[in-house]
């Protein structure tokens, strides 16, 4: 991992560990409770299919990661909303604007890939 | 058990049941290994004759038709009414069954027939077994085929329950070397090694950019070449390029029943060539290379560079994505596997089983020899991992090799008895449980039907978890006498535990490991 990208992810564990609110992404995103995301992540059975880490996995067929999503949140909300493959939609009624926007802030404050080349095992 | 000795080891394994109860227990292993063209050569008791039937148990246990309930997937039967007639039936079954397509076959023997003194034996004859030689496809078809694949810009191949035997494996390279195309393998047995530069498996993109594909032995072509949505409007697209052209190979179209539905949904096709697969190769390529204009091995060349970039960006982007959460508590099934391949990559090793959707050993591990892999249950029925598993254990224990498999939590305690087999027969197998404590698969299922409905989404874990409690697998293990480590829930843990497994198992006794994962 670069350590530029390093330290944003400490920041960003940091902040998840305090509970503190943050934009996700602050240009595009409106702001998310991280700590609400990661309950609404798990309860709402998100992990089922995309990983407690937001690794990602398969349903019928393969869930993409979340962990550090490039999508934005209108893109994020939008899959949400009207899934472009098997996922089940998340009506706005029982998932608000705002409940969507606290699971983005959580899944941008989950650490993204490593350098595989500094895994051993994954060397070969 | 006889489902996975049969495929490690090219010939099918005798199972002997209750020609009602055990029949019935048998139902769907039988059902697993008729849709996966398996050979099982399955005998069962009965008692014809009423007025021999002791009272009780005997009347219970027996029927006028026991094969009925299993006569849907079962590719033949017999209750022979006389020795002689079970010596041609005997012998006739065991062809029927290793005639591709393979499938299991029934022998329902009368009890009277099998204990009574055989009266005039002289008169009894063994008869001369020669198997069906495989039929090769058409040598015309095959010369279109060739035609088409030569002459394309993007040919694919996609094969399923292509390779029988060595044989099968190397004939899929050789031709896909001459093409220098892509080769997207299903794994329904060990066709094509995971590293090799053309098998663009987990690119699923080369299909829809193909103008030629050539499916062999596929059970189900429309399934790779449609996309469908799970949704509340089922619908189906078509992803295949518009005006390609597809070919099918194997001997699908020749055998077919009809209440079962394994058959999958029809496709249109451009050329059907009726012949087993790995027979017909031979001939294919040979009639490819006579065809191949010298001219265009510049383009086939370049083709085969791209693809050989492409399958390498996948691998490294493999190997990222399984970095992600590599440290996390429940374990990820990216972190398991490669912990497991670590342990065992330079053993004589063999996978065996897998739980559902673990494709991470498949992009991970370098599956290169024809017992690497051996491919799964066919009728997705629960109880078929372990002891299908133990089955390809048992063929591979007189050839010196590590066997491992893994296996669901859900579908484990279905057959857990299989363990005690395992250990009083010393069949040495890794066995690692990969606990995400649920039938997983539906949980992910009630959450979309749940979600769909806008409520109840907090209560898809219910009657889908197995949790409260938690199973513990490396007890259950050590209770049949098998070695058992875990449960590991720190992924720390699991190397040593691992090593410790796999000492047990190249003693010659099976392991269990026990690892609490992620879900998938």
């Amino acid at each position: 991992m670069l350590p530029f990208k390093r330290a944003v992810a400490f920041a960003l564990a940091v902040l998840c560990a305090g509970g503190i609110t943050i934009g996700a992404r602050a240009q595009d995103a409106p702001a998310g409770d991280i700590v609400n995301g990661k309950r609404l992540y798990l309860n709402s059975n998100c992990f089922t299919c995309h990983g407690r880490a937001g690794q990602g996995g398969a349903y019928n067929g393969p869930a993409p990661a979340v962990a550090k999503t490039a999508m934005p949140f209108e893109g994020f909300l939008g899959q949400t909303r009207n899934p472009s493959n098997d996922m089940p939609a998340y009506a706005a009624q029982v998932m608000p604007d705002q409940a969507v926007a606290d699971i983005y802030a959580y899944v941008q404050s989950l650490p993204g890939p490593r350098e595989a080349k500094d895994i051993a095992i994954l060397k070969d | 058990m006889a489902q996975g000795y049969a495929k490690m080891e090219g010939k099918p394994l005798a199972m002997m049941c209750h020609g009602t109860v055990g029949l019935q227990h048998a139902s769907m292993a039988l059902y697993n290994a008729w849709c996966d063209r398996v050979p099982v050569y399955v005998m069962i008791g009965n008692i014809i004759e009423g007025d021999k039937r002791a009272p009780g148990v005997e009347w219970v246990h027996s029927a006028i038709d026991p094969a009925a309930i299993v006569r849907d997937f079962v590719k033949w039967d017999d209750q022979p009414a006389s020795l002689q007639h079970f010596a041609e039936s005997a012998v006739r079954a065991y062809k029927i069954a290793m005639t591709p397509p393979m499938a299991p076959v029934l022998l329902s023997l009368d009890a009277e027939l099998q204990e009574n003194p055989i009266i005039d034996p002289e008169s009894l004859r063994i008869p001369k077994l020669a198997n069906v030689v495989p039929p090769v496809g058409d040598a015309g078809a095959l010369g279109d085929a060739a035609k088409m694949l030569v002459t394309a810009e993007n040919p694919v191949i996609i094969c399923d329950r292509l390779a029988r035997s060595p044989a099968g494996i190397s004939r899929l390279v050789e031709l896909a070397e001459t093409l220098q195309c892509a080769v997207v393998d299903n794994a329904g047995r060990m066709n094509f090694p995971s590293r090799h530069p053309l098998n663009q498996s987990f690119r699923r993109s080369v299909i829809s950019q193909a103008d030629v594909i050539l499916a062999i032995e596929m059970n189900d072509v429309f399934g790779s070449l449609n996309a469908f949505s799970d949704r509340i409007t089922r619908a189906s697209r078509p992803t295949v390029k518009k005006g390609a052209k597809i070919v099918t190979l194997g001997l699908r179209d020749t055998y077919m029943k009809s209440n079962y539905q394994d058959f999958g949904r029809y496709q249109d096709v451009d050329l059907a060539i009726a012949g087993d697969g790995e027979a017909s190769l031979a001939l294919l390529i040979e009639t490819v290379k006579r065809l191949i204009d010298p001219s265009r091995k510049s383009i086939y060349e370049t083709r085969g560079k791209k693809l050989a970039a492409a399958h390498q960006a996948m691998v490294e982007q493999t190997k990222s994505d399984a970095t992600l959460g590599w440290d996390a508590s429940p374990i990820t099934t990216a972190r398991m596997c490669a912990e497991v391949y670590a342990q065992i990559k330079d053993e004589d090793w063999s996978m065996v089983g897998t739980s559902i959707r673990l494709s991470w050993p498949h992009r991970l591990w370098n599956f290169d020899k024809p017992y690497r892999w051996n491919g799964v249950s066919g009728g997705a029925g629960v109880g078929y991992n372990l002891p299908a598993s133990l089955g390809a254990a048992l063929a591979n224990k007189q050839h010196g090799r590590l066997t491992v498999s893994f296996g669901g939590d859900g579908d484990f305690v279905f057959a857990p008895g299989t363990l005690w087999t395992a250990a009083h027969h010393r069949i040495p197998m890794l066995y690692i449980v990969q606990n995400n404590r649920a039938y997983h698969q539906e949980y992910m299922y009630l959450t979309a039907m749940a979600a769909r409905r806008s409520r109840g989404i907090e209560n898809a874990h219910i009657g889908t978890t197995l949790t409260d409690p938690n199973i513990d697998f490396a007890t259950v293990a050590r209770g049949f006498g098998v070695h058992g480590e875990g449960p590991v829930t720190d992924p720390t843990d699991l190397a040593p535990a691992l090593k410790r497994a796999i000492a047990a198992v190249k003693s010659g006794q099976p392991a269990l490991v026990d690892v609490v994962t992620d879900p998938r």
